[in-house]
């Protein structure tokens, strides 16, 4: 027993080795950003790795300043569109995915088969396609063409039918029906709880994934009150003659932080447990 | 129970909400009475900042610059613009401007149907180019294939050798201008005689071969398409044999242009010292001046610099200026246009572009496009030991030539630089290096290359 | 029993109108656009009219006799190779020493947010820090190879085909291991833990319970995690795009950049961009058919054989009645 106990000690000593240098290599690009943040542009153009803080923080606050946009007008965009998409697409594709676990129909297989296809795709050309459509129809400045899409999002339909398929049984969907209750309200009261740690993860993916969209929302929208954070950043690097990189990197450094804290939210609903008895054998 | 409602009323709501978006959208394109709205799309707040300049002197100008701002850096701006040209209406552009790196595609390219000419918007252009002195590669650039003028620049971007004082008198006992440009050129070889003289001292005399493909690509006689195929010029074929020679006798730090170890050697913090860089007055600005290690003379390599003519002419950069054929505000546009590129008074931008003064006194000077401008304007710098650059400057926007241009120029310059250092560093043989290149042209932009 | 399943079926439908609108709104014409451009004429900037090709195939031709595009899909392959094994097997280590009962890792909740961290900055912003940390003549990696004397004379990582290749499948690998992690213990949490309390009560070794309970359970979520990965993979594109712009001489073209230079570069080749989209669809289809068909769950086949039975039964009851 003794002797089990000390190779866990030297496997769990082994395990935070691998954990903290992994975590000091996750760590060090936000350390470099934040330090850049405080440094000047000329000081990042001589050595663009920097390890230690200057004291340009306030120019580089100021020069953000003084830019033709609001930073606030930015966040409040980058939040709607971000937690708008990412309700759309959480929500939707668990209900499209519990379509296509809980119920037999006919077009069940076409259907799982064509959303597969839809992600295979290379993005490059129906990008093209997809605004020329919007400029077409008119549908720029707005918020909505980078929230509503997000209801058909095939890769997370996909996840959320691979975790239905592992830990949903059939059997609780049919206790409920005796219970006499209704599909949908099964749906929401019943099977999202049990999709909980799934939701909360693949939230985290499309908030960040939102967060950080710069092309189509760049592409988009052209005015100047529907400007999201990243189209702010890239409007500091303006053109490559005369960058302000200490202000880029301050602006990068800002949008990252809600992320932490939405991420922060959302984890802790990544855990086990929920339902106990209400999952597959 | 209740709850589902939520969601029902809620998604009702989103329904709704983005009807509405598409019925409003339809609506306001089709009524509205004449507007005075000029909408301005660019990639730098420059052109902005000098229209609140042009409200402000011209109090009766009441139309609203409605303004788009989208950066280059990260591919979006053309195919934004491009867009909003093709699909016209009410926010479409009226005023664009265009990068040097892609102005050649919306004045002789793919997109030039979109620009109109500066005599439809009521510039007397022939008139006005004699009397500011346009700097002509900017009127080539800028005249479209019916031989009409559509964008000029505000900014000259003619460059000049860039050049160490103290390095110059350890070398050749002297830091005159004059005598610096006998050394460097006229021409390469001597050039070359200049990097050999700067070795024995341990110098070297560019940073790295990014340096000279500026000046060697600005000065080549035809451009890299001529009669719709591809065409190595000899003197940018030269280039490897260059880049080469660069490499084998030591002539540089080997660097790359736009990375650290380029901007060091700006206040010798690389390996050799390093004697000059070639280019135009905002590289001086922009990025020399601040990476020189100091902010005044003595501290750093600041105030030890000097411009000189270059061994052949070339011109890195810019802005030009272009006005929507399908403007219906054409007469306002026409005078900002003018205001911008072709008003050489002193009220003019130009004047106070060269200045400095755009923003109020003590702003950067640069060069401009007119040449009766810079006569007139004062380009002393700190930086460059209280020389006046425009003395250098002015006849470098003369030696540059906008002849060699094409649109496709981004690309393949960068197949053919990558193609060189494949050369240069002995990876490939010359003949290899250039047959990669074509193919690389004719897979990727489909040109013929035989 | 039965009569429920059949009355039960329209909600299949009912629920998967939302995601069928949306995708007709605003992909169907997008993703019809990419497919039928591949067969006619439409290139150049700003062009909307076309004409489809006598030679309907004309562009694909071209496409799978253009060298860089084969190459492209080589390289592709190369830096998905060497970014994506090492990803899912180090996310499934990581996942198996998280999840480990009896080990319980302490400050687990901090290392997972610090591992997915690389997932939360933008490419853009990586691919700058990558290429200023291999820089040349001087820059971080150098100088720390040369300290520790590994090197004598600095090495320019950007311009070895080698090294190029393998800082993009280290960038790639670095930013997605994290996401795989959490993809999969998220998977280990809908495992029922009462399983693993009677394999604990059993006497079961920590690897044992891994293999033997974890693993198999895990099995449609791994799915996910390596078809994912394959399609992400195989359409990698801002790494290799903004790292080094594809080169040198082509080391770090992927597809996905070659298909954007096609249609961006310079020639606006909207038709061969969407040929070669095509043609790399076709690829991740086979692919992705592989991974399906040697994955394939024996529940999820039972499943399906009894639906099928079950479609036939209710055919016959129609018929019958």
């Amino acid at each position: 027993m003794k002797g089990m106990r000390a190779t866990t000690n030297l496997t769990k000593t082994g395990i935070y080795i691998v954990c903290i240098f992994l975590s000091v290599l996750s760590i060090f690009p936000f350390w470099v950003m934040f330090m850049n943040a405080t440094r000047s542009t000329f000081e990042i153009q001589q050595n663009s790795i920097g390890l230690v803080p200057s004291k340009f923080l306030l120019s580089n606050w100021e020069i953000l300043q003084g830019k033709t946009f609001d930073p606030i007008v930015g966040f409040v965009n980058s939040m709607l569109v971000s937690t708008g998409a990412t309700l759309c697409a959480v929500y939707f594709s668990s209900l499209t995915a519990y379509a296509l676990v809980a119920y037999s129909w006919k077009l069940r297989q076409p259907f799982f088969t064509f959303i597969m296809a839809v992600m295979m795709i290379p993005t490059q050309v129906s990008g093209i396609g997809f605004y020329q459509f919007m400029y077409r129809i008119g549908w720029t400045n707005s918020l909505w063409p980078l929230i509503i899409p997000a209801t058909a999002t095939p890769a997370m339909v996909f996840f959320m039918r691979q975790y239905l398929m592992a830990s949903l049984s059939l059997d609780i969907v049919d206790s409920a029906r005796i219970d006499g209750s209704r599909e949908f309200h099964t749906f929401n009261r019943i099977i999202l709880p049990i999709m909980k740690p799934a939701m909360a993860t693949q939230a985290i993916f499309t908030f960040v994934f939102n967060w950080n969209r710069l092309f189509e929302p760049l592409i988009l929208l052209t005015d100047g009150d529907k400007y999201t954070m990243p189209i702010m950043v890239s409007l500091l690097r303006g053109d490559i003659y005369k960058t302000e990189y200490g202000a880029v990197y301050l602006g990068l450094s800002m949008t990252v932080l809600p992320l932490f804290i939405v991420y922060f939210a959302l984890s802790k609903h990544i855990i086990a447990g929920v339902a106990l008895g209400a999952l597959k054998e | 129970m209740k709850r589902n409602m939520r969601i029902v009323v809620s998604l009702l709501l989103i329904c709704c909400m983005s009807l509405s978006l598409f019925a409003g959208g339809q609506a306001e394109g089709a009524t509205k009475p004449a507007r005075k709205v000029i909408n301005l799309w660019s990639f730098t707040d420059e052109v902005p900042k000098m229209l609140e300049k042009y409200k402000e002197l011209n109090p009766d100008f009441d139309y609203e610059i409605n303004t788009t701002i989208i950066a280059t850096t990260d591919g979006a701006y053309q195919p934004a613009l491009d867009q909003a040209l093709a699909s016209s209406g009410e926010n479409a552009p009226d005023i664009y401007c265009a990068e040097s790196a892609f102005v050649l595609k919306y004045t002789q390219g793919d997109a030039a149907y979109f620009a109109a000419p500066y005599k439809d918007l009521g510039i007397d252009v022939d008139a006005k180019l004699k009397e500011a002195d346009i700097a002509q590669y900017t009127v080539d650039i800028g005249t479209n294939p019916n031989g009409d003028l559509v964008g000029l620049g505000y900014q000259a971007t003619g460059g000049a050798f860039i050049y160490r004082r103290s390095i110059a008198k350890d070398v050749w006992g002297t830091d005159d201008p004059a005598v610096i440009t006998s050394k460097v050129g006229p021409g390469w070889d001597k050039f070359f005689k200049a990097a050999e003289d700067l070795k024995k001292k341990g110098y070297g005399i560019i940073s790295g071969d990014g340096d000279i493909w500026h000046a060697i690509e600005g000065s080549s006689e035809k451009g890299w398409i001529v009669d719709g195929k591809l065409y190595i010029d000899p003197d940018r074929e030269a280039f490897l044999d260059i880049a080469k020679m660069l490499i084998d006798k030591g002539y540089h730090n080997d660097t790359r242009d736009w990375t650290d170890a380029w901007f060091a050697d700006m206040k010798d913090a690389g390996d050799k010292q390093i004697f000059g860089f070639f280019g135009p007055a905002w590289l001086i600005n922009y990025v020399m001046a601040g990476n020189s290690g100091g902010t005044k003379p003595g501290e750093g390599t600041y105030g030890d610099w000097a411009v000189c003519e270059p061994p052949v002419g070339f011109f890195w950069g810019g802005t030009w200026v272009l006005a929507n054929n399908n403007s219906p505000v054409k007469d306002a546009v026409g005078d900002i246009i003018e205001w911008i590129t072709l008003d050489s008074s002193n009220t003019g931008l130009q004047y106070y572009w060269a200045n400095g003064t755009l923003n109020g006194p003590g702003g950067t000077k640069d060069t401009v496009a007119s040449g009766t401008v810079m006569r007139k304007s004062d380009g002393t710098l700190d930086f460059l030991g209280g020389q006046d650059m425009f003395d250098v400057f002015v006849p470098a926007g003369k030696f540059a030539t906008g002849k060699n241009k094409t649109q496709y120029d981004e690309t393949i310059n960068m197949y053919w630089r990558d193609q060189v250092r494949e050369y240069s560093y002995g990876k490939k043989s010359r003949s290899q290096a250039i047959a990669d290149f074509k193919q690389q042209v004719a897979d990727n932009l489909a040109i013929d290359v035989d | 029993m039965r009569k429920n399943n059949i009355s039960y079926a329209k909600y299949g439908y009912l629920f998967s109108i939302p995601f069928v609108l949306a995708f007709l709104i605003f992909n169907l014409y997008p993703t019809i656009y990419t497919v039928i451009i591949g067969f006619t004429d439409l290139r150049g900037l700003g062009r909307t009219t076309f004409k489809f090709l006598e030679d309907p195939f004309e562009n694909y031709k071209s496409i799978l006799n253009n060298a860089t595009f084969i190459r492209s899909l080589q390289t592709t392959f190369i830096i998905w190779i060497f970014n994506f094994i090492p990803q899912v097997l180090l996310a499934l280590l990581l996942t198996a020493w998280f999840t480990n009962r009896r080990l319980k890792v302490k400050a687990q909740g901090l290392f997972k947010v610090l591992i997915y961290m690389p997932n939360i900055i933008t490419a853009a912003t990586i691919a700058i820090l990558f290429n200023s940390l291999t820089g040349y003549p001087k820059g971080p990696l150098n100088d720390l190879l040369m300290k520790l004397g590994i090197l004598d004379a600095p090495m320019n990582f950007h311009l070895q085909s080698g090294t190029a290749r393998g800082v993009v499948s280290f960038i790639q690998f670095w930013m997605w291991y994290g996401h795989s992690m959490i993809i999969l213990i998220a998977g280990v949490l809908g495992i029922n833990p009462t399983l693993f309390e009677a394999a604990e009560v059993d006497g079961a070794t920590p690897t044992q319970i891994f293999f033997k309970i974890t693993l198999p359970r895990l099995k449609t979520i791994l799915l996910y995690v390596l078809v994912t990965g394959l399609i992400g993979g195989i359409q990698m594109f801002d790494i290799p795009r903004l790292f080094l712009w594809g080169g040198p001489d082509n080391a770090t073209l992927t597809s996905s950049v070659f298909i954007y230079n096609q249609a961006f570069a310079g020639s606006y080749l909207y038709n061969r961009a969407s040929a070669a989209s095509m043609i790399v669809f076709i690829i991740i289809l086979v692919l992705s058919g592989i991974l399906f068909y040697s994955m394939r769950d024996r529940a999820e086949i039972k499943l399906k054989k009894t639906e099928r039975n079950r479609l036939k039964e209710e055919k016959r009851m129609g018929a019958v009645r």
